[in-house]
């Protein structure tokens, strides 16, 4: 009951300073990539490289360059990659974003419940650039755009709404304390090789291992956007990933929740 | 809550806050989960009381660590009583510190528009008043240089700026006035005389300088380890604070004193 109270007091903060949050947001990401002389193409070149090195490694080193399902590894593995780095974002830059916005705490009254929220936002936004871009080069390789590439919207909301809850639970926990920061930040290689971003889940032997990786969000993220662009499947398609991606993102937003009430009122305090 | 107390812009009941301590940041981030960790527990403000009715103006003053800080930052809304309450009526405007929440990555400008649209102002709005606080900061063209680059003194003059006109009904000034050379601080004083007679508005400040408290304010409560310990018109109560600093200090110079002698006593001794 009472977190279903502190729930409806986090959304009303969002709705109230709804024109604040987008307007933080922008300047988050402007922020980000003024200042550099190359500024907004850090966004896609640091991306670019990422995917050169791990195409480089499987496609060169371990696969011999076979294609899956017929499709070319490079596209098959961008699908998975370029929502991966959202999701990479929200566990670095979002667990610590209370941290960043201090003076936000400390000194001006606003809500601390919104941060993450406008963090979040402005890491989704770099990441639909990306995400067009990557579309342009479905369509460029041949790809005929369908009524699933809509799907693509309802992954991006699925995502949001699991990685900005996780941002609020961990950048509450991370204020406290810099232990749970370096904890996050050590797991984050683990949340990625055991997922199914750079190999096909479906093919691995273990019944026990592969029922494991449904349940890690970024395995069922990577699936929905290959089942939109490539197998063409809808989410209901494939019920067991829809029914633990809202399982796991309904637990999320009650410990997200549960860490707001119990630390809210700690926080500018202990910062 | 009543309306009889219309005219009370400012009202503390029974207001305690309490810093809990731990050893070290990871028996602090046990405590989160476990009920039984308890740390050590001291009280920055303790029970609390009083009311500020719109038009006045008040001095806080007190040592450091009095608690008069928390305070502020309690009525400004940045941090909550651990107990009691706190009600507010009108729209506060604070000036906490020097740096007073600007974003250094975004410029003078910039950091305007931000501040005001926290005071949940309409861009619009902003923008008949962005003329008079680039004016009255008199930052010139560097109020489109990013605040990082600013000095202190500049910071300090932005952050009066914005806050004195914004219209606000309730105006927090914690010790920002002694930066700025004469010229500026003249200002300062005509602006809030003019807010304080023209609008009507409440103003508390913090302040170690007796002599501006007597500048600005009709009222002085003085502050003790958390307590209130004095409260009444501004003379008596400047009055009040300096008699006790002049007290305390004698009482720690006569401390000091007696130390000092019984060390050369003791060192006699055993020469002797």
């Amino acid at each position: 009951m009472e977190i279903l109270n502190t729930l409806v007091e986090l959304l009303n903060d969002h709705i109230r300073y709804r024109r604040q949050i987008f307007k933080l947001a922008k300047s988050d990401v402007i922020k980000k990539y003024s200042g550099s002389a190359l500024g907004w193409s850090w966004a896609v070149i640091r991306p670019a490289i990422t995917i050169f090195v791990y195409w480089f490694a499987f496609q060169i080193g371990v696969r011999r360059g076979r294609p899956i399902n017929g499709y070319p590894y490079f596209l098959w593995m961008i699908s998975g990659m370029v929502p991966w780095f959202y999701i990479r974002d929200s566990l670095y830059t979002g667990s610590s974003s209370i941290r960043k916005y201090k003076y936000l705490v400390k000194k001006i009254k606003y809500p601390v419940g919104t941060i993450p929220t406008f963090v979040s936002l402005s890491h989704l936004a770099v990441n639909i650039v990306l995400q067009f871009i990557m579309l342009v080069i479905y369509i460029a390789y041949g790809d005929r755009p369908d009524i699933y590439y809509l799907q693509i919207i309802l992954v991006n909301i699925g995502m949001f709404v699991f990685w900005t809850s996780w941002s609020l639970f961990s950048s509450m926990l991370s204020a406290m304390s810099s232990d749970f920061l370096n904890f996050v930040k050590s797991a984050v290689p683990a949340l990625f090789w055991l997922s199914g971003v750079l190999y096909q889940v479906s093919r691995i032997r273990s019944g026990f291992l592969r029922k494991c990786l449904l349940w890690n969000p970024v395995t069922i993220t990577a699936n929905t956007y290959r089942n939109s662009l490539i197998y063409k499947k809808w989410i209901w398609e494939t019920p067991t990933e829809m029914r633990n991606y809202i399982i796991i993102t309904v637990i999320m937003i009650i410990l997200a929740v549960w860490a707001y009430r119990r630390l809210k009122k700690d926080i500018p305090d202990v910062l | 809550m009543s309306n009889l107390d219309n005219d009370i812009a400012i009202s503390l009941k029974n207001v305690t806050k309490t810093y809990t301590l731990y050893k070290n940041d990871r028996v602090r981030f046990k405590a989160i989960f476990f009920k039984n960790i308890k740390g050590k527990k001291s009280n920055a403000i303790s029970d609390l009381s009083f009311d500020i009715k719109k038009g006045e103006m008040v001095a806080l003053l007190g040592r450091n660590g009095a608690g008069k800080s928390t305070l502020l930052k309690m009525i400004t809304g940045v941090t909550y009583p651990t107990s009691g309450e706190i009600s507010i009526d009108g729209r506060v405007s604070a000036l906490l510190e020097l740096t007073a929440g600007f974003d250094g990555e975004l410029s003078g400008r910039e950091n305007i528009y931000f501040r005001a649209s926290l005071m949940s102002m309409t861009n619009r709005e902003i923008k008949d008043i962005e003329p008079d606080i680039v004016e009255f900061s008199e930052l010139g063209e560097y109020i489109d240089q990013p605040v990082r680059t600013y000095s202190s003194g500049m910071k300090a003059r932005l952050g009066f700026a914005i806050n004195v006109n914004i219209d606000p009904e309730i105006l927090i000034v914690d010790e920002a006035l002694s930066v700025g050379d004469q010229s500026f601080k003249k200002k300062c004083t005509a602006k809030i005389h003019e807010l304080v007679e023209d609008k009507n508005i409440t103003f508390l400040f913090v302040t170690h300088s007796t002599k501006m408290a007597a500048e600005f304010c009709t009222r002085g409560i003085v502050m003790k380890k958390g307590k209130m310990i004095f409260d009444s018109d501004i003379e008596s109560a400047i009055d009040f604070y300096d008699d006790m600093i002049e007290k305390e200090d004698e009482a720690k110079k006569k401390k000091k004193a007696k130390k000092r002698e019984e060390r050369l006593k003791a060192k006699k001794e055993v020469i002797g």
